[in-house]
């Protein structure tokens, strides 16, 4: 059987009939092609709005996030500092909780009276009879949160453009008389540009269609949220459909854009000089200087985590900086609550499978691409690497409308969508992971079990397979851990409290009065121990080429 | 035209000696040729004279300017790569015309410079060509193009021929002598392949494990070396192990596994009674059909044991009583018989020191 023809039949299922499907209800009404779906859209104050506010909010996390990240990844790999390996783990835990889940501990930390009013009444900064009130601006808080969880992703590019800048370039712009500045912006930068580009059309999207944090913020300017509200008359109103649609688009645009700054220099093949990546040393005292800066960087971005972790064992906590009196009934609470239980051991259970899955498909998927069995193995490619343009609002949206009325259908049970929606999402990520692998296993052993008379599924088995285990067991924990805090997905395709993945749950539970952020927020700590503890456990299988993982 | 002045420059990379003290001296307008085996140091030097690295003791100046500690930008010493170093995002215009733009020449200035140097190269009309879209060649000329456009100091090339298929790279050592005579600028040029230093040097340094063996003419370093070492990758050489058994007012006399020979005085402090090497170019070697009459001196009878086809000429493999010896038959007029005899000219012979002191014969 040709193994290709049936991942080609998953994507087609999978990927491209809902997105068919939606395209053909936006056009499609009554038996006649009409655009009146798109009309009506732009015509929509409250959408065209939102669409607005979903590109600025977008293009200023963008531009924040990377300005942040450039120069941290510059001075980085081009200096000796202190605490260096410290710092370079420390930058990567953001990475270990979505937005959304610290949203519901900053919403409290930003209160009229909440703990960082408190602390600038302490200290004088504000007026206690008239606190200001940071809520009110919400645009901003989403963004500080989403700049703050993009960093990592952000860095590990930047350092990757970084890196692959030729050091004799400089060496020659420096020999014809370039210095400083000067040779950064005419040499240096230039030749990051395509990498970072491609970094800034990830941020961009991710930030672009970010469901979760906007809905804890309660802020309906930004189209992730207008979707979010349209799923339950998906059916009824194609409007939602055109609406998804215009973001794919979007998505697909930036993401295209992106791949084409990158792919420019990369197919001009001139002949590289030998990698002399010397680390400079700095004056001691500067080079502090910018390791405490890059640690105060650090510190603030995981304060929405630190903020989440004191939420989650807060007793009391009112009109103080920190909690007066600490408690782990919110974690007993956990254990009682029907709604609680029911949802991690959902999670776990469909992240489980859908890790599975994506193993499966990655390998299959990296193997048929990386050994060139397959017919069209660039298209194979793409379509493996598309998940990452097509955001996860318009897959969800996508399946609730396609499979309505089906065996596979989410308001009736949404596990099984779920579980393959997940794995969808994950699966750029897993088959990166597996080509990083198999590029190192040499093709010549196979070759060599094949003449000595294997067949060529024994050969794979006995001789490939092992040499790539730490990268698919590092891939698969990823994919398990980022299928444990999905967002969109989950808040989408779940209808019943009984199928709720854990992100549900918060997001329930973050909305009720009493005690309910603090669940949350404790249900939150257990999704980042899951996370840490399985990126940890990647780091550890796949060292310094985890960052491969997260590229365009 | 400038000199370029090194004095004791010592360099340590992590926990390695690279440079052990060197001294040398390029006399303005020379072309100078740095000649070594890979991991010699010679690409350190380099870069130490380009300004890339700092020595860790010594100094190096250009002219009366004392550069040591002198970035590179501000040095004029323009440099060659390897790789060619192009910027991929720039035209080969664009690309030549960087360094002028950072020396804030006039527009028509840089732009009369630039169309000068393009057309040293021979690469008028490429200049809105990226540099993918050039060949090995062509890239090869902007790099150069690019360097001699600020009309450096100090030119410096850092194996610039070694990517270069070997047609190509005959071709260019001929273009990049011409060029440098032309311009007239001091010019440093790093590589392991003797052929290109014996080529085109003014004059060279032999250096290994981070210091310079010796330095002098092609000629020089081709016909006299100073130790085995550099006799040997210069170039095939002969050598055997010998005693000094006599020495005259104009020669020596040395006993070796085969006989006695007459040769050369030592140029180096030695006694008679001493072990030496004596070495021998297989150019050098006369070879004679075994019954063509020859004076005796220097002269033997040996066996043919393989010859070896080149086109111009044939490599011979002969064997003396307890030695082999390499010998070059140019035109052979038919087959040579089992049985030679064999002359070696006594100036054509060198005496070499056991010991591999680093003799400076400059």
């Amino acid at each position: 059987m040709a193994l290709w023809a049936s991942l080609w039949v998953v994507f087609l299922a999978f990927l491209f009939y809902p997105v068919a499907f939606m395209l053909k209800g936006a056009v499609w009404q009554d038996g006649r092609f009409t655009l009146t779906f798109f009309a009506l859209l732009l015509q929509d104050p409250a959408l065209a709005d939102a669409l607005k506010g979903s590109f600025g909010l977008a293009l200023t996390t963008t531009v924040l996030t990377l300005s942040l990240a450039v120069p941290i990844a510059f001075v980085m790999v081009r200096y000796e500092l202190p605490m260096k390996s410290a710092l370079n783990l420390l930058l990567l835990v953001p990475m270990i909780s979505p937005p959304f889940v610290s949203a519901v501990a900053v919403r409290q930390l930003l209160a009229r009276y909440g703990p960082l009013n408190q602390l600038l009444m302490a200290v004088g900064l504000v007026d206690p009879l008239n606190p200001p009130s940071w809520l009110d601006f919400p645009f901003w808080g989403i963004v500080i949160l989403q700049v703050l969880h993009f960093l990592p992703i952000a860095y590990l590019n930047a350092v990757a453009a970084l890196v692959r800048v030729d050091r004799s370039l400089e060496d020659a712009a420096r020999s014809l008389g370039a210095s400083g500045w000067r040779l950064v912006r005419t040499v240096t930068l230039p030749l990051m540009m395509p990498g970072l580009f491609a970094a800034a059309s990830l941020v961009f999207i991710l930030a672009f269609t970010d469901l979760g944090t906007p809905l804890i913020f309660n802020y309906q300017r930004v189209v992730a949220v207008r979707i979010f509200h349209m799923v339950e008359t998906a059916l009824e109103n194609p409007s939602g459909y055109a609406l998804v649609l215009v973001v794919m688009a979007l998505s697909l645009l930036t993401f295209w854009a992106g791949k084409r700054w990158m792919e420019r220099w990369q197919v001009q093949t001139l002949p590289r000089g030998p990698a002399d990546g010397g680390e400079e040393k700095l004056p001691s005292p500067l080079a502090w200087a910018i390791s405490l800066a890059i640690l105060l960087v650090t510190f603030v971005a995981i304060l929405p985590q630190v903020a989440v972790v004191l939420n989650a064992f807060a007793d009391r906590w009112f009109m103080t900086v920190l909690p007066d009196r600490w408690t782990l009934r919110h974690f007993q609470n956990l254990l009682v609550h029907p709604l609680t239980l029911t949802s991690l051991r959902n999670s776990l259970l469909y992240s489980l499978a859908s890790a599975t899955l994506d193993i499966l498909l990655g390998l299959t998927i990296a193997y048929l691409v990386v050994r060139r069995k397959a017919p069209l193995p660039n298209w194979l490619d793409s379509a493996a690497m598309l998940p990452l343009a097509v955001p996860g609002i318009v897959i969800a949206f996508g399946y609730v409308g396609a499979f309505a009325n089906t065996p596979l259908d989410p308001r009736v049970n949404p596990v099984p969508l779920l579980v393959i929606a997940y794995a969808i999402r994950r699966l750029p990520y897993m088959v990166r992971a597996c080509y990083a692998g198999l590029q190192q296993a040499s093709e010549a052993l196979e070759e060599a079990a094949l003449n000595l008379g294997a067949s060529p599924l024994r050969a794979f088995v006995q001789i490939t397979l092992p040499q790539i285990v730490p990268h698919l067991v590092a891939g698969g924990i990823m994919a398990f851990a980022f299928a444990m805090l999905e967002v969109s997905d989950s808040l989408i395709l779940a209808f019943e409290q009984s199928y709720f993945p854990i992100t549900k749950a918060i997001y329930a539970l973050a909305n009720r009065l009493e005690g309910g952020a603090q669940m949350a927020s404790a249900m939150g700590v257990l999704g980042m121990l899951v996370l840490a503890l399985a990126l940890t456990l990647s780091l550890r299988l796949m060292g310094r080429r985890l960052g491969e993982v997260f590229r365009l | 035209m400038v000199a370029v002045q090194l004095k004791g420059i010592v360099k340590w990379l992590g926990k390695t000696l690279v440079l052990r003290g060197v001294d040398l001296t390029v006399e303005g307008g020379e072309f100078f040729f740095v000649l070594g085996p890979s991991g010699c140091g010679k690409t350190t030097l380099l870069r130490i004279v380009a300004g890339f690295l700092a020595p860790d003791e010594g100094q190096v100046s250009f002219g009366d300017r004392e550069v040591t500690t002198v970035p590179p930008h501000k040095r004029n010493a323009a440099m060659v790569f390897q790789h060619y170093a192009l910027f991929p995002h720039m035209t080969v215009w664009d690309n030549v015309a960087y360094g002028l733009r950072l020396r804030k020449l006039p527009r028509d200035e840089t732009e009369r410079r630039v169309r000068e140097a393009l057309k040293l190269v021979r690469l008028e009309g490429f200049e809105r060509r990226y540099p993918s879209q050039l060949s090995g060649g062509q890239q090869q000329r902007v790099a150069l193009a690019r360097a001699i456009a600020v009309h450096p100091d100090v030119l410096l090339l850092d194996e610039p021929l070694s990517n270069l298929d070997a047609k190509l790279r005959a071709e260019m050592r001929g273009e990049l002598k011409a060029l440098q005579r032309q311009l007239g600028v001091t010019a440093i040029y790093v590589t392991h392949d003797q052929k290109e230093a014996l080529a085109m040097a003014d004059r060279m340094a032999v250096m290994k494990d981070g210091m310079i063996l010796q330095v002098g003419t092609p000629t020089d370093l081709y016909r006299r070396p100073a130790s085995r070492f550099v006799a040997e990758f210069l170039g095939d050489a002969n050598i055997w192990d010998g005693r000094l058994v006599a020495l005259h007012a104009d020669g020596a006399e040395v006993e070796t596994p085969f006989g006695r020979l007459r040769c050369p005085r030592p140029d180096f402090p030695a006694q008679v009674g001493d072990a030496v090497w004596v070495m021998v170019r297989p150019e050098a070697v006369q070879v004679a059909k075994g019954d063509e009459a020859t004076s005796a001196e220097n002269t033997f009878v040996a066996r043919l044991v393989r010859a070896t086809y080149l086109g111009e000429v044939t490599e011979l493999l002969l064997r003396l009583p307890n030695a082999d010896i390499k010998a070059l038959h140019f035109r052979p007029d038919g087959g040579l018989p089992d049985e030679v005899r064999l002359k070696v000219a006594a100036d054509d012979l060198r005496l070499l020191p056991r010991h591999e002191a680093t003799a400076m014969a400059d």
